[in-house]
């Protein structure tokens, strides 16, 4: 099926259903984002067992939206994700946020700029952050009982740079797409639908080239990024909530976000064979050091001659390895951004300053528990890895994706109903 | 960093500051009058350019030459995020949480990287690989004029005190630098004390001590006087001190006497690295005390440290320049050689401090984020009790290295 979107007047008559039941018609995806060959079709399931947008293969952008909730009653608070929702099952097949009247006197039920673009497999995929649950320890809504356990609080990590305003949220959007346009267009809806009872707290944007290219996508410091990632046999296993927790959460996933600030202009100094001992894998191939391929399986234990080690005690590779951290797993689904240039002072000698890129990469990790996921992963390498030279991680937030939903029913129902 | 000194990509840069291409180190061969090994990195002083290895006596006399493998063994950042390791102190015995051969650490830095805010102090235990917080001292002391900021300056004596320096800031400059102290812990971490005083002003370079159980001497150095802030010329008001203590059964040091056996050494404010002035002392089998004169690029030797009545000046120069750049921590090796690290590069410098001679020079932090590598990475380095090979700390990933 290959949607189009309608005009916008005159499209009343065209219904969700139509569009609706034809996504939902389209087979699951299943395989983790790193894995992702091309020939997909134009648009992804939005009904399911599991929110869209997490083991669906990656799309070419990113626009994620948190937000704080400004409503005094949970009645607004259902009501929002019940018109979110309803919202997203038409954006996501490419119709407009909502049917369109031709009434003059009312602003437009959508917007209008993604007229005439397709689906471009647009996937919308809503989270609940720790501020839905309480704010200042204030149970605005009766949920505060309901905060799973896996839904922590991030420990404060070494190196932590992060500026209040990209941190955190109550409810979280992420809208990917093969289209920018398509992807800001509907969070925009959404937002506006939003007036008065939840309000931006702050957005990022990003890019990948998972969609265009084989095999694993490239980050902004040219390596492949995710080659560790499990494999779609493997993935549900490590994404998805199960029985552990809240049966609201069952089926669902946490996603840990941290938008990470990359010295490109310091990284760009770097000679090839340094960067390739900061990551522990070659750039070309992403072959591990002393390895061939890029899932040659990394051999910790190589050494040269002398008994230093092969891949470097402070690698990247090393020190995220699942195999050096108990058997913790993530699935990454990052994007990479580029908001610009402004003033930085660089951390090491001889201490450059001046305008530099703010570029580096929006890190999205998806895990059933993040406690056994990213934060056991992130402690030693946030302390250790030579990685931090470049980087510095400014945003970071924690969300609750609720499983995904059926015709009928809202995101986060069995949250709200829960007895 | 724990990226080994690679002959494929971490070329030797020359010792002070050139920036002309290096060679291939594939085979060793000359490089700015030193020479460098394949197999080892050491730069080695040239005695004849066209050689082709470095002069064989030298390399039969060189400790540096045994030493192969760096192994990282812990990051020393403890769960408050403290950073910047600087002292490195092996336990001569076991007392308290501390176990014979236990390795503690400080830190300079908070977890938002301010320089002379950190406050702790990690143990790591070879025997099993664990590390943990030994001290987290209280950042407001009295008794510590201006607060506290851990510095290089750290003992433990076999009476189990450990004492150590601060030299303490508030904003992470010297605009806010306080005079610091001298802090007396027990073998648990806890505060038993604090020594400060007119002759104290930030003690800041790794000690030397004389320990005798019932009473040790102390040899510290002084960089704090009317250095200001960063942006001030070399002041030439830094001191070495001598402290004898007495230590009562039970009670913690008390200090019968202090005695100023080296004066004049030039300090700096510095808007990167804080200070700069004498760091490294090392006591030598002769009664000399070594110190290394980090704005002089020197080593310079005050003879009879334990004994003389007054003070010998700025010493008398054994080594200056070469491969030295910036001077910091020193030690002594098995083989009487003066090992000293670098502050403008990621060197360890072999010095026989009977002739003066540089031997050689290792990198032993080549971590090309910095310019040139390892710059501003080393500061701390002391032997293993076994003396077959030395632990360093690494500020560039906050890290105790093993060298061996």
């Amino acid at each position: 099926m290959r949607a189009s979107r309608r005009g916008l007047l005159g499209a009343a008559g065209l219904g969700a259903a139509a569009g609706v039941a034809g996504a939902a018609g389209l087979a699951q995806a299943q395989v983790a984002p790193s894995r992702l060959e091309s020939g997909q079709a134009d648009s992804e399931p939005f009904y399911g067992r599991h929110q869209a947008g997490i083991t669906t293969p990656m799309q070419d952008s990113l626009f994620f939206a948190s937000f704080d909730l400004t409503a005094t009653h949970r009645q607004d608070v259902t009501g929002l994700l019940r018109a979110w929702t309803n919202a997203a099952a038409r954006l996501t097949a490419g119709l407009p946020a909502a049917p369109m009247t031709p009434d003059a006197s009312d602003p437009p039920a959508d917007s209008g700029e993604a007229v005439g673009l397709n689906p471009s497999r647009l996937t919308l995929t809503f989270g609940f952050g720790p501020e839905l649950f309480s704010l200042n320890g204030e149970d605005r809504y009766g949920l505060a009982a309901r905060r799973p356990a896996a839904l922590v609080d991030l420990p404060r990590f070494a190196g932590d740079e992060l500026v209040a305003g990209q941190c955190g949220g109550a409810l979280c959007i992420q809208a990917c797409a093969n289209d920018p346009q398509v992807a800001f267009h509907a969070v925009r809806q959404l937002a506006r639908m939003g007036y008065g009872v939840a309000s931006l707290k702050w957005v990022q944007s990003g890019f990948s080239t998972a969609n265009k290219t084989q095999g694993t996508p490239r980050n902004l410091m040219g390596f492949k990024d995710g080659t560790m990632n499990p494999t779609a046999a493997a993935a549900p296993a490590v994404v998805w909530a199960g029985a552990e927790g809240p049966e609201w959460m069952n089926g669902g996933s946490y996603m840990v976000a941290r938008r990470i600030r990359i010295a490109l202009e310091h990284w760009d100094r770097m000679k090839l064979a340094f960067q390739e001992q900061t990551i522990g894998r070659h750039k070309a191939s992403g072959a591990p050091l002393g390895g061939k391929a890029e899932f040659d399986t990394p051999d910790f234990a190589a050494t040269d001659s002398d008994g230093n080690s092969i891949i470097p005690d402070t690698s990247h590779v090393r020190l995220a390895a699942p195999a050096n951290n108990g058997g913790a797993t993530i699935l990454r689904r990052g994007y990479s951004y580029n908001d610009g240039a402004n003033f930085v002072a660089e951390r090491w000698p001889p201490w450059r300053q001046g305008i530099e890129y703010d570029c580096g990469l929006f890190f999205q990790s998806f895990q059933k528990d993040p406690r056994e996921g990213f934060i056991k992963l992130f402690d030693r390498m946030s302390k250790i890895d030579a990685l931090n030279q470049f980087t510095t991680h400014t945003g970071s937030a924690i969300f609750a994706y609720p499983p995904g939903v059926q015709p009928g029913q809202y995101i986060g129902q069995a949250l709200f109903e829960a007895v | 960093m724990n990226i080994k000194p690679n002959r494929s990509f971490h070329p030797p840069r020359p010792p002070s500051g050139q920036t002309s291409p290096a060679p291939n180190p594939g085979t060793p061969k000359s490089f700015f009058g030193y020479f460098f090994f394949k197999k080892s990195n050491i730069l080695f002083p040239c005695l004849a350019a066209s050689l082709l290895a470095a002069p064989p006596a030298l390399a039969d006399q060189s400790f540096l030459t045994s030493v192969k493998k760096h192994h990282l063994l812990t990051s020393t950042q403890p769960a408050n995020g403290d950073q910047n390791p600087y002292a490195l102190v092996v336990a001569p015995v076991t007392a308290g949480t501390v176990q014979k051969d236990d390795v503690l650490v400080d830190n300079f830095n908070n977890n938002g990287n301010l320089q002379g805010t950190g406050s702790t102090i990690i143990d790591y235990r070879p025997a099993t690989g664990q590390t943990t917080v030994f001290a987290a001292i209280p950042r407001d002391l009295p008794g510590c004029p201006g607060g506290v900021g851990l510095t290089t300056a750290m003992t433990m004596l076999s009476s189990g005190w450990v004492i150590v320096g601060s030299a303490p800031s508030t904003d992470g400059t010297t605009k806010t630098l306080g005079a610091g102290c001298l802090i007396v812990l027990d073998a648990n971490g806890k505060v038993a004390g604090t020594i400060a005083g007119p002759q104290i002003d930030d003690p800041w370079g790794n000690m030397a001590v004389i320990d005798h159980g019932a009473t040790a001497i102390l040899f510290v150095s002084n960089a704090g006087f009317g250095i200001g802030a960063p942006g001030q010329p070399v002041q030439h008001k830094a001191t070495v001190l001598r402290l004898n203590l007495a230590i009562a059964a039970g009670k913690p040091p008390a200090v019968t006497s202090q005695t100023v056996i080296g004066d004049g050494f030039g300090a700096q404010a510095d808007a990167g690295v804080f200070l700069i002035g004498p760091t490294g002392l090392a006591l030598g089998g002769n009664g000399a005390l070594y110190v290394s004169d980090a704005i002089g690029n020197q080593v310079v030797a005050i003879p009879d440290a334990a004994t003389r009545a007054g003070s010998a000046g700025q010493g008398k120069e054994i080594s200056k320049g070469g491969l030295l750049s910036r001077p910091l921590a020193m030690g002594f090796a098995p083989n009487g050689h003066l090992l000293v690290v670098n502050g403008l590069n990621g060197q360890v410098v072999e010095i026989d401090p009977a002739s003066g001679q540089q031997l050689g020079a290792m990198w032993i932090d080549a971590d090309e984020a910095q310019t040139p590598p390892g710059s501003g990475d080393l500061f701390g380095i002391t032997m293993q009790p076994d003396g077959k090979g030395f632990y360093y700390v690494e500020d560039d990933v906050n890290a105790l290295v093993q060298a061996q």
